[in-house]
């Protein structure tokens, strides 16, 4: 077959034209400022002044073992990269794991249902990581949140009474006297659970929904209880969609900023705050802003990858 | 092995009646196909059986055993659904080998019977393939390997050949046969396909609206229908509607003579049923039982001629054979025959004479 050069020519030359504009439109929103924060992590800060382009580490080994090196070593960024990985992982599995059984719940609802479950969890993505944190500000606040009916209601007596008091003392849940939820890792874990909740259900969806009820059935007239089906049918099937969708809230969850503000004690605040205080904050140091957002970087590509990695691991027969 | 038996099981979805309180007891070691029109709720019936539906009321019997409220799980039925529902992130063997894994057998066991099943569905060597990687009738022979490995004590198939293309499923409908015969396994397959369950079954449940319609031999149901539905629903069939008069019937203007029919009242309206091989074709009229009829289409099949003629009385279709002398042409007039033994009187029942 052959095809006129003529008819070709503008056709080619009209997709390498959208081509190179994709491109330029990719360099220029993405590529160049991420080149731009890289140049500014090599750059220097004056004392009392601002700060001028350079080509040192000095920022990244700043960040390895603290400002006074080698008179002094101090693991606070380090610790602040932890938390940021802390919080974020551990609330991203805290949500898969929570909302995979109640959107397999929901996949085996009517169609109509399914809908409107949906269409709910879409307008509860509109609620902003702002209105999120001030409601749950409130809800676990000392004097008028959860710790105060807890008190009003008894339950704080009670726990004392039976001793599980106690217990939530040293879970750091409690103060000599009161429940108190707030500033703890468990306020922002809880918090940011809350926060993806809805990303959660959303992306577990289309996944759960397309598994097979023959497949659950045929499982079923094999001789295999409603677990079994659970553990060697439907999760083996969902285990990809399992995976990514912790991954992203995982990364979603890196850049949580309100949240940590307002529910993380000081001494464990994340990098985010901490790449926004040297910024913005007294020292106006921004090479080092710079190097600890590429770092804060770095770890999350190591992590995906690790992630990906695992998605990607042994299965017989996976078509 | 023992028969299972239906005590007036019955499925109703609110005010919809899937199924109607049916008595049936289907044999030891026989094939029974449920067949009938989509919606007939032979494949409720099935999925009851199954135990992956549970009846509105009536009662199930294995032999002397109750079966009505065991759960699918522990009912050891082997049960081929109509999209295979393969498990796609396991291989063939571990697909076949599922029930034993799930009952806790050793790998070594699961690896020999997942053998020896695919050595019995001809799949020898492909336990290792991927699902994914299997043809259309591949998958159907694991799917049946799988359904076949817990050793069931019935197995039952949902529309097993739908998913095939029509050259391979008449080769599987007849090794599945085959493999039934041999096996000496109560089944049950559910079909909308007359010849399908001409092909394998012992016998015919006819089904239409959430009822059975008749019960019997392909033979049977074929040439003895119980009614114009099943007439109809098997086959081709010629169904004119006339007045039953001692041993004659009126048709219009026309009347033929029947063998006397001693199950229908004298005088009561019948439909005067006959299938197309069973009538003949003449030029002249015959001396009794003659309806004429100009032809309007000729359907050359090779072995045989499908005629199609239409008359006073409504459209008729006749089966020559492909060697017969009469030189067919459309437009042509003639006369077809009704032999007086090939005539079968159908009684109607209410619902027919009011539509």
């Amino acid at each position: 077959m052959t095809v006129e050069a003529s008819s070709l020519a503008p056709n080619g030359f009209r997709r390498l034209a959208s081509r190179g504009l994709i491109l330029a439109l990719v360099l220029f929103l993405s590529v160049a400022p991420f080149l731009l924060v890289i140049a500014v992590s090599l750059g220097q800060k004056i004392e009392g002044g601002a700060w001028d382009w350079g080509l040192t580490f000095e920022n990244y080994q700043r960040f390895f073992v603290g400002g006074d090196w080698p008179e002094s070593w101090s693991p606070l960024h380090l610790q602040q990269l932890w938390y940021s990985l802390f919080y974020a992982i551990a609330a991203s599995l805290l949500a898969v794991v929570t909302a995979f059984p109640f959107t397999w719940a929901m996949t085996q609802l009517s169609r109509r249902t399914q809908a409107l479950w949906l269409i709910f969890f879409l307008t509860s993505l509109s609620l902003s990581e702002v209105f999120v944190a001030m409601g749950w500000d409130v809800l676990l606040s000392n004097r008028s949140g959860l710790p105060m009916l807890l008190r009003e209601g008894g339950i704080t007596q009670w726990l004392k009474e039976v001793g599980w008091f106690q217990t939530f003392r040293d879970w750091g849940l409690a103060n000599p006297r009161d429940l108190r939820f707030k500033p703890t890792s468990f306020a922002t874990i809880l918090t940011m659970t809350y926060l993806v909740w809805p990303y959660a259900v959303i992306l577990l969806y289309p996944a759960l929904s397309r598994v097979d009820r023959s497949m659950l059935e045929a499982a079923a007239t094999m001789g295999a209880k409603p677990t079994a089906v659970m553990l060697s049918i439907v999760l083996p099937l969902v285990r990809l969609s399992l995976i990514g969708t912790t991954l992203l809230l995982f990364v979603f969850l890196l850049g949580a900023y309100v949240v940590v503000a307002v529910f993380a004690e000081p001494a464990k605040q994340t990098l985010s705050i901490a790449i926004y205080e040297t910024i913005h904050g007294l020292t106006l140091n921004a090479p080092f802003g710079a190097a600890q957002a590429i770092l804060l970087l770095v770890a999350a590509t190591l992590l995906l990858i690790i992630g990906t990695r695992l998605s990607r691991a042994r299965r017989v027969g996976e078509g | 092995m023992a028969d299972l038996r239906l005590d007036k099981i019955g499925k109703t979805y609110g005010v919809y009646t899937a199924v109607e309180d049916l008595n049936l007891t289907f044999e030891a070691g026989k094939l029974t196909a449920l067949l009938g029109p989509s919606g007939c709720g032979k494949t409720t019936l099935l999925r009851m059986i199954a135990g992956l539906e549970v009846p509105t009321h009536g009662r199930l019997f294995l032999g002397d055993e109750e079966i009505t409220d065991l759960k699918a799980e522990v009912r050891n039925f082997g049960m081929v659904f109509q999209s295979f529902a393969l498990f796609p992130h396991m291989s063939v063997a571990e697909n076949i080998a599922y029930s034993l894994r799930i009952a806790g057998r050793s790998r070594r066991d699961c690896e020999a019977r997942a053998a020896e099943l695919l050595r019995l569905v001809q799949l020898e060597g492909l336990g290792g393939r991927r699902i994914g990687a299997l043809s259309g009738g591949q998958r159907q022979r694991v799917a049946i390997a799988r359904a076949l490995a817990q050793e069931p004590r019935i197995f039952l198939l949902d529309e097993p050949m739908s998913a095939l293309d029509a050259q391979l499923r008449g080769d599987m409908q007849m090794e599945l046969r085959r493999l039934q015969q041999r096996l000496g396994i109560t089944t049950i397959v559910v079909t909308h396909d007359q010849k399908e369950a001409m092909t394998m079954a012992d016998r015919i449940v006819v089904m239409s609206r959430g009822r059975v319609e008749q019960v019997g031999s392909p033979q049977d149901i074929y040439h003895r229908p119980a009614n114009a539905f099943v007439a109809a629903f098997i086959g081709t069939a010629n169904l004119l509607p006339g007045l039953l008069h001692q041993d004659q019937i009126q048709v219009g203007a026309d009347r033929f003579q029947v063998s006397p029919e001693m199950r229908i009242s004298d005088r009561s309206e019948v439909t005067l049923f006959c299938r197309p091989e069973a009538l003949n074709l003449y030029r002249e009229a015959p001396p009794s039982n003659g309806l004429a009829a100009e032809v309007t289409f000729l359907r050359d099949l090779g072995p045989s001629i499908e005629v199609h003629l239409t008359s006073a009385q409504g459209d008729i279709t006749v089966e020559v054979s492909g060697r017969t002398d009469l030189d067919l042409q459309l437009g042509d007039r003639l006369y077809v025959e009704f032999p007086r033994e090939a005539i079968r009187v159908l009684p109607r029942d209410a619902e027919e004479k009011a539509a």
